[in-house]
Formats: C-alpha cells, sequence, structure tokens
C-alpha cells in the first residue's frame, strides 16, 4: 500500500511538471505564431496606400483562423481575461481593411505585438511574475 | 450555471482526493502545517468554482502542488526531529506536581479559565487531582491524574478479564456486510438463523446485527426494539 502511495504523489509530481511544460510551449508557440503573422503583414503593407487587397484579407483571416485555434487550446491553461484583448484588436483588423484605414491598421498591428510581447512576459515562469 | 454546476463536481471530486491523499486526521488531530495547507485548499476551492473566466486547472494546479508539498513536508518532519518540531511545535508541560507552569501559560496564550475547561473536559475538576498536563503539539491537552484519583485497572485489582474485542457488524439497513461475516467466520445461513431465532423474522428487515468473539449479539428490526442475545463462541477473529 505504501508504494501505491509513493506512486500517487509521484503521478502528481510528474503532472505538474507536464502541465508546466505544456503550458510553457503552447503560450509562447501561440503567441510567437501571432507576433509572426503580424510582422509579416507589417512588411507586406509598409509600401502600399491601400488595404483594399485580397492578399491583405487573406493574411488577417489566417491570423485570426491560428489565433481562435490556439486560444481555444490557451484557454483550459490561462484566464481568458488575460487574452481577450488580442482578440478584440484582431477582429478591428477587419473593420480597418473594410474602411480602409491604414493608419489605424498599423496601429492595431502595433498594438497586437505589444500584447503579445507583454503576454509572453507575464505568462512565463519568471522572478519578477512569481514575486 | 450548468459549467458551475459541472465545475464544482470537479472541484468538489479533486478537494476529496486531495484530502483523502493527505491522511484521515481530524482537523483537531492536525499539525500546524497541516491546518495551514488546509486552510488553503478550502479557499483555492472555491475561485474557480464561482468565476468561469478562470480556468478550472488553476484551482487544480495549485491544490496538488499543495499535496506534493504536504507529502514531502510529512516525510522531512519524520527524517529530522528539529524540523519537525521547528513545523509542529512541541508537547509544553503546562501543569506538574508543583502545580501550574505559568511560564508555559503564558506562553502558550492561555487562560486559567482555559485550563479548568480542557480539565473538565478530561473529567478532572479541580488541579489537586492531576499530576501532569501536557498540551501537545496539535493543541489538545493530555492529562495524567495523581495516583489517588486515577481510575481502578484491572491490573489495580488483580483481575485477568478476557481480552475484549471490537463487535463486527454483519447485517446494516438489511444487507449483508460480507467482509465482517468473513471476519467472523460464519456463513449467511448461519445469520439468518439467528434472526430467525432470536427476532423471527428476515436478514432484509434488521436494522443492525453485530456479534463479540464471545458470541454476545444485539440485533434490532428495523420496526422493532433491539435486544442482546448469546450465541456460541467465534472461532479466531
Amino acid at each position: 500500500m505504501k508504494v501505491f502511495h509513493y506512486i500517487n504523489f509521484l503521478i502528481i509530481f510528474l503532472f505538474l511538471i507536464a502541465i508546466c511544460i505544456v503550458e510553457e510551449m503552447l503560450v509562447s508557440s501561440a503567441l510567437e505564431n501571432v507576433q509572426n503573422y503580424c510582422f509579416e503583414i507589417e512588411n507586406y503593407i509598409s509600401d502600399k496606400q491601400s488595404l483594399k487587397e485580397n492578399q491583405i484579407v487573406l493574411m488577417v483571416d489566417n491570423l485570426e483562423f491560428d489565433w481562435t485555434k490556439d486560444e481555444s487550446k490557451l484557454c483550459y491553461l490561462v484566464n481568458h481575461i488575460s487574452i481577450k484583448e488580442l482578440s478584440y484588436e484582431i477582429s478591428h483588423l477587419k473593420a480597418y481593411i473594410s474602411n480602409d484605414d491604414i493608419v489605424e491598421f498599423k496601429a492595431a498591428l502595433d498594438a497586437i505585438v505589444m500584447y503579445c510581447h507583454s503576454y509572453l512576459h507575464f505568462m512565463g515562469a519568471n522572478v519578477h511574475n512569481i514575486l | 450555471m450548468l459549467t458551475i454546476i459541472v465545475r464544482s463536481i470537479l472541484i468538489y471530486c479533486i478537494v476529496l482526493l486531495v484530502f483523502r491523499l493527505m491522511g484521515k486526521r481530524q482537523i483537531g488531530q492536525m499539525q500546524p502545517f497541516e491546518l495551514v495547507l488546509t486552510l488553503i485548499i478550502a479557499d483555492l476551492a472555491t475561485i474557480p468554482m464561482a468565476d468561469i473566466s478562470i480556468p478550472v486547472l488553476h484551482g487544480i494546479i495549485p491544490l496538488l502542488t499543495l499535496v506534493v508539498l504536504h507529502f514531502v513536508l510529512t516525510i522531512i518532519t519524520r527524517l529530522s526531529i528539529k524540523l519537525s518540531s521547528f513545523l509542529s511545535g512541541k508537547p509544553v508541560i503546562l501543569i506538574n506536581p508543583k502545580g501550574i507552569d505559568y511560564k508555559a501559560m503564558k506562553k502558550l496564550n492561555m487562560t486559567i479559565d482555559d485550563i479548568f475547561a480542557c480539565l473538565r473536559d478530561k473529567g478532572y475538576f479541580s488541579v489537586a487531582q492531576v499530576q501532569y498536563a501536557i498540551v501537545e503539539t496539535s493543541g489538545k491537552i493530555s492529562v495524567m491524574p495523581k495516583a489517588e484519583f486515577a481510575p481502578a485497572t484491572c491490573q489495580d485489582l488483580d483481575l485477568k478479564p478476557d481480552e475484549s474485542f471490537v463487535p463486527i457488524t454483519l447485517v446494516c439497513e438489511g444487507k449483508i456486510l460480507k467482509d465482517n461475516m468473513a471476519l467472523a467466520r460464519l456463513q449467511e445461513t448461519e445469520v439468518a438463523e439467528i434472526v430467525k431465532k432470536e427476532m423471527n423474522s428476515k436478514i432484509k428487515d434488521v436494522l443492525v446485527l453485530t456479534i463479540e468473539k464471545s458470541g454476545r449479539g444485539y440485533i434490532q428490526l428495523k420496526k422493532d426494539k433491539g435486544k442482546s442475545f448469546q450465541t456460541k463462541r467465534l472461532g479466531s477473529v
């Protein structure tokens, strides 16, 4: 019986380690993915005067699709409220395309990159977060 | 709402599992570090139950972390006496043959009324009856009475009674407890015979049936008074 007792604790201990690793991997891969999309879009529109292009719509759609997919996974691990701003900003991108508002579009992209950066900072395990 | 219900059930099961893994100690028997863990667990469990924006894992992970921490602390307290006394404290002698230790009383933040209440709880109404009173690390008080006030034992009276055994429950609310039947080395037919002989009834009508090693038993039907009976002595139990 004592062996089972030890095994129980070992299983819990391993489960905790596994959860930490999975969280770290999921969070960083999802946010880095969003950041990469944003950089790619920023590069693409850097010399454009208008947003009325299928390629831009496609890139934003891909960004939204991938983020929605990752967000549903992240919801198991992180607080919904912590990541909702990212979803808001991504949905704003589509509105700016239909209004052809390139200034607001770029600002929204910057905001997304900034959110990703700050989330990566406060979601990971580091001394600042612990203290 | 359904989310909250499902979350509550899930967290309840996890907390139940956590307490089962932590052991069977009651609140009053807890060491200080166990009490701290219990209080934290109670608080942690309620957070993800009510707030559905927080993932349920945010409640479960700290709970499981505390289980592991408790396990580690238990091992450490077993291995190191010094750390054990640091975490759990040391028993304190509150009353010695000279009387109440005032310094110990103040250190424990107790009053004379508290001491008297504890002594009365143990069946002693005067400090003069007590040789030693020790406050255990769990906060409970153990009392050793003076020899003249101690209850007489069989040894004092030079008696040699039979060893007593815990009565075995054979039937509970009309259901036969098979593990206990095996322990008492009885067959279902033998139990049915006892029920028929003593109460002229069937097993399904029995509220409780217990039996001791000496063969002395107690039976009560669901709709009748209970009675004691004597049957053959049980084999080695």
